[in-house]
């Protein structure tokens, strides 16, 4: 199954390593595959207006030809969430901007997380004329950790509520996280020792504890081979050693951290080559989905 | 245990030795000589005493006094490699240390004896400070923070001897103490309060939780006051406290049109079990208001200071922006902002060597030397801009090294340059 035919794909991966403009391109190389894709950011600190170059805030908006993107806070998708259930504004008004319900609800547990979710996921499913709204949902998720208890939100809710319409919202929800055909991780790691561990270990959890299982790795930050043994040689003792040596030493780093994760996530891995120019928002995210774009045709 | 190139592999000119030391054979017991840095790495000693900058005074002097440091920032910026370091150096110039960790990567907890101990402090032996050739005048404790002990502890601690089963086993303080936002933030510094309170030691350096958002961290202590005695509480519980009991029967649903609403969107048996939970932890909300308040308290106090970690990518820049202004509004002391992994620039002999390469050599050595540039001069950019922005707060850089700093030649070298003892070279 291509990855492009999942309807939700979860970014997430441990903080700095690039998810936020992982997950940019691949939304961007998904509508640019034909997809209706909407790429949705999760009550960050806005990070996908500077890497898009569009601005990018709590309502649904176009970015280009066949992609949407939103950035899903708590207020807002608490206020759109009540008001579905709720039917009228005045009421909503009465009751949720009560300032005791407002502190009330802070405790309700996690209820922030299941309105965020429970957008994301709502979009999934929304249709249009008979036919997804969105054929392709990209989540920013939060990073290792908190992606980890964000998505157990709806299981934490279904096993501390009995009944009642938190609970039927838990529980669709969960269905469509665990489907397989539908909901797949992608996992951003660096080809570092600590990072490729961290990348194992959230992919053991995702499959274990969320029932998510990992449709793809895209290791970011990649350095090819460019010196070899000779090259080493011939540099001796100089000070370009150091650096050759340097240079060579990660190229090996990311050859082994590749192995690793081919070995042991049965998902491919994309590499995307490390960037070294000053280019960040759209260009950068340019090159991260012609890297992605690549990797994905040749991958099985 | 190999130590990486420039970490002092055995006593030598970079051990703590002072005036006055008794120094083993043959080590010059001098301050402020520098490490021989690593081959190829830009880095200089400044010059002592007049020409130091401000910012190795700042944590040298945090390190000297404060009694609680606390490491903050984004996630995957090396705040617990920085919070160790920061301990492991007080250690070594003769306070005794606590550094107490979230959620250490395996090998740096290896390398400080943590092992699945949770809320245990553990001594680091003195044997891993022989093989890293350092010789602390004081212990070092290491903890890693188990936020689900830590809570229990807490109620087993402030609930009535009748309640304890109840609460621990009631839904809501379960999602509560391992789900609830915020919850994780408190529990951290709830843990300090203990720790600081309990315990003797000089110096704790507390790493925290990897925070999506500033306000989070400084919010938990009034968001836990609001949860454990708010008007909303009250006014789910005063039918049943004014009815002399605490029981299913408390909550009043048909009472408002306001609940009845809330019940059709939490259901009916959400609003009971938290009004029951509300009612079982009643008899608690003075005693976790006086703790919340304490360890508010002991945030704003005047020997606790804030370390606030980055990276030097522009990325970063809005994030630890935000960070200084909310600890600034809270009052909060903030020693020095450190910017961690700052990429060095090719040093001038590197770039020397070029002409006498072979053609095709000369392509690929320029072509790196090109990349590390680009490197050097983004970092140097990005920390332009977050000097400006955080302006009169003292900034320290610590280096990427070619290796995971994991050990502890590793967590010594990243003290030295947080004490300006070796520094970024900038042209």
């Amino acid at each position: 199954m291509r990855l492009l035919d999942k309807r939700l794909l979860v970014v997430t991966g441990k903080g700095g390593v690039g998810k936020s403009a992982v997950a940019s391109a691949l939304a961007l190389h998904s509508a640019r595959s034909g997809k209706r894709t909407l790429l949705c950011e999760i009550n960050a600190a806005d990070r996908l207006t500077s890497l898009l170059g569009k601005p990018v805030g709590p309502e649904l908006s176009l970015v280009e030809d066949n992609l949407w993107a939103v950035n899903v806070r708590p207020e807002e998708a608490l206020r759109e969430y009540a008001l579905m259930v709720l039917k009228f504004k005045s009421v909503y008004r009465a009751v949720f901007e009560n300032r005791l319900v407002r502190y009330f609800l802070r405790f309700v547990p996690s209820v922030s997380e299941l309105v965020m979710l429970g957008k994301v996921l709502f979009h999934v499913k929304e249709t249009q004329g008979g036919a997804p709204r969105y054929e392709v949902v990209v989540m920013d998720a939060p990073a290792t950790g908190h992606a980890i208890s964000f998505l157990q939100v709806p299981q934490v809710l279904l096993d501390t509520v009995a009944t009642g319409p938190l609970w039927t919202e838990a529980k669709w929800m969960r269905d469509l996280l665990v489907d397989p055909k539908a909901t797949a991780a992608v996992l951003v790691s660096l080809p570092e020792e600590m990072p490729v561990n961290e990348t194992l270990e959230l992919e053991d959890a995702l499959r274990k504890k969320v029932k998510v299982g990992t449709a793809l790795v895209v290791l970011n930050g990649y350095t090819s081979p460019r010196f070899d043994e000779r090259d080493l040689q011939a540099l001796g003792g100089t000070a370009l050693h150091a650096v050759a040596k340097n240079h060579f030493d990660r190229a090996q780093l990311s050859l082994d951290s590749r192995g690793r994760l081919e070995r042991a996530v049965a998902a491919p891995v994309a590499t995307v080559p490390r960037l070294y120019e000053q280019t960040r928002g759209p260009p950068m995210v340019e090159k991260v989905a012609d890297a992605l774009a690549r990797a994905l045709e040749s991958a099985p | 245990m190999k130590p990486p190139p420039g970490a002092p592999a055995k006593p030598g000119p970079s051990a703590p030795a002072r005036p006055g030391t008794p120094g083993k054979p043959g080590v010059p017991a001098r301050p402020g000589v520098p490490a021989r840095p690593p081959a190829g790495a830009a880095v200089k000693a400044p010059a002592p005493a007049a020409a130091e900058p401000p910012a190795s005074d700042a944590i040298r002097g945090a390190l000297r006094e404060d009694r609680v440091l606390v490491a903050v920032g984004a996630g995957g910026v090396g705040k617990t490699t920085v919070a160790a370091a920061l301990a492991l150096r007080a250690a070594v110039d003769g306070r005794s240390s606590l550094v107490c960790t979230i959620d250490p990567a395996r090998r740096l907890a290896n390398s400080l004896g943590l092992k699945e101990l949770g809320n245990a402090e553990s001594l680091i032996p003195e044997a891993r400070f022989q093989a890293a050739g350092l010789a602390p005048k004081a212990p070092l404790r290491a903890m890693m923070l188990d936020m689900k002990q830590t809570w229990d502890e807490l109620i087993e601690k402030l609930a009535p001897p009748g309640k304890r089963e109840k609460i621990l086993s009631n839904r809501f303080y379960q999602s509560l103490s391992s789900a609830l936002a915020g919850s994780q933030e408190y529990i951290a510094m709830e843990k300090l309060w203990q720790l600081r309170t309990q315990r003797d030691y000089q110096l704790i350096v507390l790493d925290t939780p990897p925070t999506a958002h500033a306000l989070d961290f400084l919010d938990a202590p009034n968001r836990v006051l609001d949860f454990m005695n708010n008007e909303a509480a009250r006014w789910l519980l005063t039918p049943a406290l004014a009815a002399g009991k605490v029981g299913l029967k408390l909550f009043n649903l048909g009472s408002s049109y306001v609940s009845k609403t809330l019940t059709k969107f939490t259901g009916t048996e959400t609003l009971q079990g938290l009004a029951e939970f509300m009612g079982s932890i009643s008899g608690m909300n003075q005693d976790f208001r006086e703790r919340a308040e304490q360890v508010r308290d002991l945030m704003a106090d005047e020997r606790t200071a804030f370390v606030l970690v980055t990276s030097p990518s522009a990325e970063r820049l809005e994030e630890v922006v935000r960070f200084h202004t909310l600890l600034r509004q809270n009052h909060m002391r903030i020693a020095a902002v450190v910017v961690n992994r700052v990429h060095l620039p090719p040093t001038f002999e590197a770039m020397g060597q070029l002409n006498r390469l072979e053609p095709q050599l000369r392509r690929k050595a320029a072509a790196t030397i090109d990349e590390i540039s680009a490197l050097a001069h983004n970092d140097a950019e990005g920390i332009k801009l977050i000097r400006k922005e955080c302006e009169g707060t003292p900034l320290v850089e610590v280096p990427r090294f070619d290796l995971d700093v994991h050990d502890l030649p590793s967590l010594w070298k990243v003290g030295r340059f947080l004490c300006g003892e070796e520094a970024v070279a900038r042209a």
